[in-house]
């Protein structure tokens, strides 16, 4: 059951996404079909999810929402801004209770008053927007409670049912029109039901000239098809498809949204389960409850399925087996449902688009590849020690010569064992960048402006890790965009700029990295304002920042305490955005570039690796311990005359190339004995961490290693001065150092 | 003439039109006993049938017509015939 669970949160996660951007394409163009089949399609299957599971508000709210969509769909609503904001709202409640039953197994307490208030303003939505301005619902509120025998005369009928509402005008027989005559004609009639619209006066007060009748009709032919009977009468009728669950069918002719691959195989799979449930000894007295438990899992199943129509006969089969106190009956009757569904199941996989299937086909735990990566850096830290065996055989030339040969092969397979190991964590940056649109289309509701946005290179891969560090940072920056970068509409219009403003995110690779561009067309940054602001608040002083070039001073705003915005909003410019944003980055190996033109807009270049899992680390000593420095941030490395070293009180530098570079030893910092200062050089790394080198001072350079870094647990954790350790050849572990702590 | 009173007994056939409706409910409302013979009727008015609806009066022949005999039927004679039986 559990991996069940699991495999419901992820899929409730991806409809819910898909929701989240079908909605966003459908409220820029209302009339898109493809986008309310697809929403259409996301809740259905969400239904079916979450029916699996005895989660009725979950379930109906979703349903409402299909509902809507339906009649959306068949055109009888029109898809209005208020709709979609309704079904935000929706999407919204279900994304916070999948994270609820996420945490607790169960939806919250609250559930059921959530979903009866959604549900109430689902309903409410059509009412405002129904193209012909009449409460569909209302005319269509009979198809809930249809009676018995008219539920088998639809399961009989099958196919597509549409329902008729036709509401005559009262003085339509002046007209010639005959309403019963025109119900007559209704093609494939499986139902019609005579009403009146108000009790029926006596005989003595009725006038028989005005029509008080109204009829109910469903057909067992497409809207299509009935359509035309009512050419006469088209401002008094009005057609909706009868949803699959009522006419207790499964519907092949609609354009099928179900079956999904992954509601048939969970159905199968409890289908399966209920079969070990009742091939397991019972005593007696427990059979019945069992049966009965048994028959309602898998009749929720059924439901879920849209194949209300099968529940009698597997109740029928219940019913035999509680007659004849064995299991048999029902048992043999989930062996057939299952055979039915596994072929579903099946034919549902074959049914999915080859992108889509190509993507689901493989869900893999990450935590199973992180494994499998752990392995391969295991063995590209053993095979790092064949060199030196072949080395130490060098005096049998041909062992010698044998083992470099094998050396050289196991490189190769380690490398391309590595790469392919690193492209199965690699996810296409869609996921990342999919809040977006909905983010900017809030905010901008909120701050009363308009905005554009529009992204590129979704399809450009970069590994999980660097994904999860890059949300947060986009989400600041497309924020920073809306609230500071674009204008307000008239402020906009007064500069000759189009009203609506744009933002652009492009992601692309570039070698080894993956850069991803946010650009807005907006007021841009004036690098005047940020070197004043940098020398207020102290992070630079006035004659640094004259000296500074604009490009420069821009760079200043990653700096903590600088911001420019000039009203504190809720949304951002706390002076925290952008410091968090260059902490998240490098944190992750990258870095953050920015230009700006006042008048013209800001452009954030965002530079990552794409993948942060092997780390080149340069191996250093210090008192005689070794400890890896990030290669990425060793700019050169120079060896001096000790003499050179200057120090001015506790301060020490070195003039490099007629800079002077503030000096630090490894030694102090890292709190180990000095050494005896007689060394004639001393060895230098250049780090380029910020805009000012640094140098360090180490004992020795050892090697260069491919490092899979380990983060430090337990009690090392606390240890801030290291970014992790890593294995060496001889199986030693390197403490790797997080400079930026450090120094 | 598609409306035949007889006595007691209204006989409807063929095709009965919206013409029908006023005598119809005059002569209703004349005979309190009145009683309905649909047999040989193929079509039926929705304002004759709204009539036949307000007046209640028993239809003791059924239309042979299946329309009228399935689906206009029930609102004429809310008690089945498949029914409790029984007088």
């Amino acid at each position: 059951m559990s991996e069940l669970f699991d495999q419901f949160l992820i899929e409730s996660r991806e409809l819910l996404d898909s929701v989240g951007s079908g909605l966003l394409l459908l409220e820029k163009n209302l009339d898109d079909k493809a986008a309310v089949n697809e929403l259409f399609r996301a809740f259905h299957t969400l239904k079916g999810a979450t029916a699996l599971f005895d989660w009725p508000a979950f379930t109906h709210l979703v349903h409402a929402a299909e509902d809507l969509l339906s009649v959306v769909r068949s055109g009888d609503v029109a898809a209005t801004p208020d709709l979609i904001d309704r079904l935000f709202a929706v999407a919204d409640q279900s994304s916070r209770w999948v994270d609820h039953i996420e945490a607790h197994q169960e939806l919250p307490a609250d559930a059921g008053e959530h979903a009866r208030r959604l549900e109430e303003r689902l309903r409410a939505a059509p009412e405002t927007a129904a193209v012909s301005g009449t409460a569909l619902p209302d005319a269509f509120a009979w198809l809930t409670d249809l009676t018995r025998e008219e539920r088998e005369a639809l399961r009989g009928a099958g196919g597509t049912l549409t329902a008729v509402a036709y509401d005559p005008d009262p003085e339509c027989f002046f007209n010639g029109d005959d309403p019963l005559a025109l119900c007559r004609r209704i093609p494939h009639l499986v139902l019609l039901r005579i009403e009146t619209a108000s009790p029926l006066p006596d005989l003595t007060s009725l006038d028989p000239y005005r029509c008080l009748l109204r009829f109910r009709a469903i057909s067992a032919a497409p809207q299509g098809d009935v359509v035309p009977v009512f050419r006469t009468a088209p401002d008094q009728v009005r057609f909706a498809p009868v949803p699959p669950d009522l006419a207790g069918a499964p519907q092949p002719a609609i354009p099928k949204p179900a079956p999904v691959a992954g509601a048939a195989e969970m159905a199968e799979e409890i289908l399966r389960e209920q079969r070990r449930i009742l091939a397991l000894d019972a005593a007696p007295e427990e059979l019945e409850g069992r049966l009965a438990s048994v028959a309602r899992s898998a009749a929720n199943v059924l439901t879920a399925l849209g194949r209300d129509g099968d529940v009698a006969a597997l109740q029928a089969a219940a019913a035999s087996a509680r007659a004849v106190r064995r299991p048999g009956p029902l048992a043999n009757h989930l062996a057939t449902l299952l055979a039915s569904v596994a072929t579903e199941a099946t034919e549902a996989k074959l049914a999915e688009p080859e992108g889509r299937a190509a993507r689901r086909a493989l869900r893999i735990e990450p935590e199973r590849v992180d494994r499998l990566l752990a392995l391969v850096g295991e063995l590209t830290v053993a095979k790092n020690r064949l060199p030196s065996l072949a080395r130490m055989a060098e005096a049998d030339r041909v062992l010698a010569r044998t083992l470099r040969e094998v050396s050289d092969t196991i490189d190769r397979l380690s490398d391309e064992l590595q790469n392919a190991v690193l492209r199965l964590r690699m996810l296409p940056l869609a996921m990342t960048l999919q809040p977006l649109p909905r983010l900017v289309r809030d905010l901008s509701q909120r701050l009363a402006k308009r905005v554009e946005l529009h992204v590129t290179g979704e399809r450009t891969e970069a590994d999980k890790d660097v994904l999860d560090v890059l949300g947060e940072p986009l989400i600041h920056l497309v924020r920073n965009a809306v609230d500071h970068g674009i204008e307000t509409p008239e402020r906009r219009l007064a500069a000759g700029k189009p009203e609506a403003g744009t933002i652009r995110i492009d992601a692309h690779q570039d070698k080894d990295s993956v850069v991803i561009e946010v650009a807005d067309d907006g007021a841009g940054i004036d690098a005047g304002a940020v070197r004043r602001k940098a020398v207020e608040s102290g992070v630079i002083d006035a004659a640094r920042a004259a000296h500074m070039s604009d490009a420069e001073a821009l760079s200043l705003v990653f700096l903590p305490g600088v911001s420019t915005a000039r009203a504190v909003t809720d949304l951002s410019g706390r002076g925290v955005g952008m410091d968090a944003v260059r902490t998240a980055v490098e944190q992750a190996g990258g870095r953050i570039e920015i230009a700006s033109e006042p008048g013209r807009g800001t452009c954030v270049r965002l530079i990552l690796p794409l993948t942060m899992v092997i780390t080149p680390v340069m191996v250093v000593e210090a008192a005689d311990g070794l400890f890896g420095i990030p290669t990425g941030a060793v700019a050169e490395v120079a060896k001096v005359p000790s003499t050179d070293i200057r120090r001015v009180k506790h301060a020490e530098s070195v003039v490099l190339r007629d800079q002077l570079i503030p000096v630090f030893r490894l030694r102090r910092l890292l709190g180990l004995p000095d050494g005896g200062g007689g060394e004639a050089q001393a060895t230098v790394l250049v780090l380029r961490l910020g805009r000012e080198p640094v140098g360090l001072v180490v004992d020795a350079i050892r090697e260069r290693l491919d490092a899979v870094l380990k983060p430090l647990s337990g009690v090392l954790a606390t240890l801030r001065g290291y970014a992790g350790t890593a294995e060496l050849g001889d199986g030693r572990l390197l403490p790797v150092i997080n400079l930026r702590e450090l120094l | 003439m598609p409306i035949r009173f007889e006595d007691a007994t209204v006989r409807f056939e063929g095709a009965c039109g919206v013409e029908e409706a006023l005598p119809l409910s005059d002569w209703l409302l004349a005979r309190e006993d009145a009683r309905v013979d649909l047999g040989a009727c193929t079509e039926l008015h929705t304002a004759v049938l709204q009539v036949l609806m307000a007046a209640k009066r028993p239809v003791t022949v059924a239309p042979t017509d299946p329309f009228l005999a399935l689906r206009v039927m029930p609102v004429l004679n809310p008690s089945p015939r498949s029914g409790r039986g029984g007088i």
